[in-house]
């Protein structure tokens, strides 16, 4: 199986430079050193590889909207190192486990799109991480690795919406993470008003080995695309995060284009020899699929005709015994925490999707619950500035698309008195300030 | 920098390094979030008369520097403990039983989430996603990870921190 950013993890100096070095690294950036910047953007276009943060835009795409550099002299790259996304940790363990693989991607972006500075901006929970990459960025530049480029590092301070990379700009200028609405879009207006590209940790790592072997090999390695099904190329692997109900959570790199079940397998299975009920495909954004789907093919096309996305490849596996209201209600809990509070749709919304699903939980629900939620869904998803905001209302519709018994049965029927069921493990404490006391 | 009606909230060290944040990057604004990390870390929040430190140093608006430091959960108001216990309460945390160690904390701590003790040694809160679902129910202590969160986990760190 063909492993590239984790084929070196049982190293445990991989993280020291000279290691780094003897298995290779830093060759391909004077590689890209000794290339023009444009015949490098032309080597990751040619890969197909594309952005590993969750939106999965193609990466040679987003730099040729740079523009040129007789026009705006000043730019940036900006590395987006605030994985905040529920359900995923791979780039917290790249960041460990391959620092100099990411800091190499980062100055051979910075050279392709002729970038004198070249950021990190990592979420504060990393501190650990901070560390290393602090001493992985010090021995690079002790060993005349920078270039012309200075690299510093900026933590954030516990908002999962700067993981949205306008949010993150916004932070980056030392204001509050509100996302902006493009156009105009980073690449042409960004930090400070200048071009920028922002990439998320596993695609700037993936840059190395893409100069190394070249765009056509990475392509060859994922998934080719379908365009008589209008499916698109992914290029390469992703590195996914496995966690839940599994036997060994934790990180797997497989190449574009492998079925999910493949990757529940490799994570030993359901714990216990419990049944599937669900897994959420890439990060608790992303819609759930059923036990009968984990025959889906794991790249950004396919997983459409799902009704979901790949995401941040944040695979959560949940056996039987898991309640989907109860899933549905962490999820958008999570959401209305979170929220800027910007728009008012995602702001209200989430709040209100929260504390009915809540009530649902308590015995409290009614018949107009799930139209309701099915209501105020629709009235956010599409009508906000930032994908936060599509996210609450896409995650609750759903949960009630693919679970519907577990919804279904916690409503009463006209003719049914209500039914409180005995609270789950998991469930939140009922000490809140709008607690609905039981009949 | 221009002098201050008040004196400044600051050892001649602290503001050196406060000052090293507006040259660090590109432009001087952009040392804002770091700059603000420094004062939480001293003071453990961010008090009035900080914003307005900041405020001058950063050459803009003390609306501003409040509306950073009311935005993001690190940053408090009040005091928060000396050590910060965060116990993740994210999906794949959540269903491997974060709940249980959220009411270990407060016993074991003596306080309710977001309330400092009475020595200031400790504080502690539910957190969103920590990125660390490979070790769930995952306990991050000061923004280190301490991996799985057991009941013992809780007990031995509250001890030997104190």
């Amino acid at each position: 199986m063909t492993k590239i950013l984790t084929q070196h993890f049982d190293n445990p100096k991989y993280h020291e430079l000279e290691t780094y070095r003897s298995l290779g690294g830093y060759e391909a950036l004077a590689k890209a050193r000794n290339m023009t910047p444009q015949a490098v953007a032309d080597e990751v276009k040619k890969s197909n590889l594309r952005g590993l943060g969750g939106a999965g835009f193609p990466t040679g795409m987003k730099w040729g909207t740079v523009p040129p550099v007789e026009k705006a002299p000043e730019r940036f790259v900006v590395t987006n190192a605030d994985e905040s996304e529920p359900g995923c940790f791979k780039d917290r363990v790249l960041m460990t486990l391959a620092p100099h693989q990411m800091i190499e991607g980062l100055l051979i972006a910075c050279h392709a799109i002729q970038a004198k500075w070249g950021f990190i901006f990592i979420r504060g929970e990393y501190a650990d991480q901070y560390d290393v990459l602090k001493k992985a960025i010090a021995e690079m530049e002790a060993a005349g690795l920078s270039g012309d480029v200075k690299v510093r590092l900026m933590r954030g301070a516990g908002a999962y919406i700067c993981g949205l990379d306008t949010a993150l700009l916004e932070t980056m200028e030392g204001k509050k993470a509100w996302p902006r609405q493009p156009p105009p879009f980073p690449t042409v207006a960004g930090l400070m008003a200048k071009p920028t590209v922002v990439n998320n940790v596993e695609t700037l790592s993936m840059l190395p080995h893409i100069v190394a072997n070249g765009g056509q090999w990475f392509a060859d390695i994922g998934f080719k695309g379908d365009p008589e099904k209008k499916l698109n190329p992914s290029g390469g692997t992703a590195v996914f995060s496995i966690s839940g109900d599994v036997e060994k959570p934790g990180v797997y790199e497989f190449p574009m284009g492998t079925p999910l079940k493949t990757a529940i397998e490799a994570a030993g299975g359901v714990k216990g020899g419990r049944k599937l009920k669900c897994v959420i495909p890439g990060g608790t954004s992303t819609p759930p699929l059923t036990a009968e789907e984990v025959g889906m093919s794991m790249d950004f096309d396919h997983p459409r005709a799902f009704g979901t996305f790949l995401g941040a490849g944040g695979i959560v596996v949940l056996d039987e015994t898991r309640d989907m209201v109860e899933v549905a209600h962490n999820i958008e809990r999570f959401l209305a925490h979170e929220s800027c509070g910007q728009c008012t749709p995602c702001r209200e919304g989430s709040e209100w999707t929260t504390r009915i699903l809540e009530r649902i939980m308590e015995g409290g629900g009614v018949e107009a619950d799930l139209p309701n939620l099915q209501r105020v869904g629709e009235n956010i998803t599409g009508k906000v500035i930032c994908a936060l905001g599509d996210t609450v209302g896409v995650v609750v519709r759903g949960y009630m698309k693919k679970f519907p018994d577990d919804f279904k049965k916690r409503i009463p029927t006209p003719t049914a008195p209500a039914n409180p069921l005995p609270a789950a493990a998991g469930a939140q404490s009922a000490e809140r300030r709008d607690a609905i006391p039981q009949k | 920098m221009s002098q201050a009606t008040t004196a400044a909230p600051f050892t001649p060290e602290q503001q050196k390094e406060l000052q090293g944040w507006t040259t660090y990057y590109p432009y001087p604004i952009m040392g804002l979030l770091e700059a603000m990390r420094s004062v939480q870390t001293w003071h453990r929040c961010i008090k009035p008369e900080d914003v307005v430190y900041l405020a001058e140093l950063f050459k803009t608006s003390v609306s501003h520097v409040h509306q950073v430091a009311t935005f993001f959960p690190m940053f408090t108001q009040r005091p928060a403990g000396k050590h910060r216990f965060g116990i993740c309460h994210g999906l794949s945390c959540a269903i491997a039983g974060s709940n249980k160690i959220s009411k270990c904390l407060e016993k074991t701590l003596g306080v309710r989430e977001h309330e400092t003790t009475a020595d200031g040694a400790f504080s502690w809160e539910e957190m969103e996603c920590i990125g660390a679902c490979d070790f769930a129910p995952a306990l991050l202590v000061d923004e280190h990870l301490k991996g799985k969160a057991t009941e013992e986990a809780v007990a031995k760190l509250a001890k030997e921190l104190k």
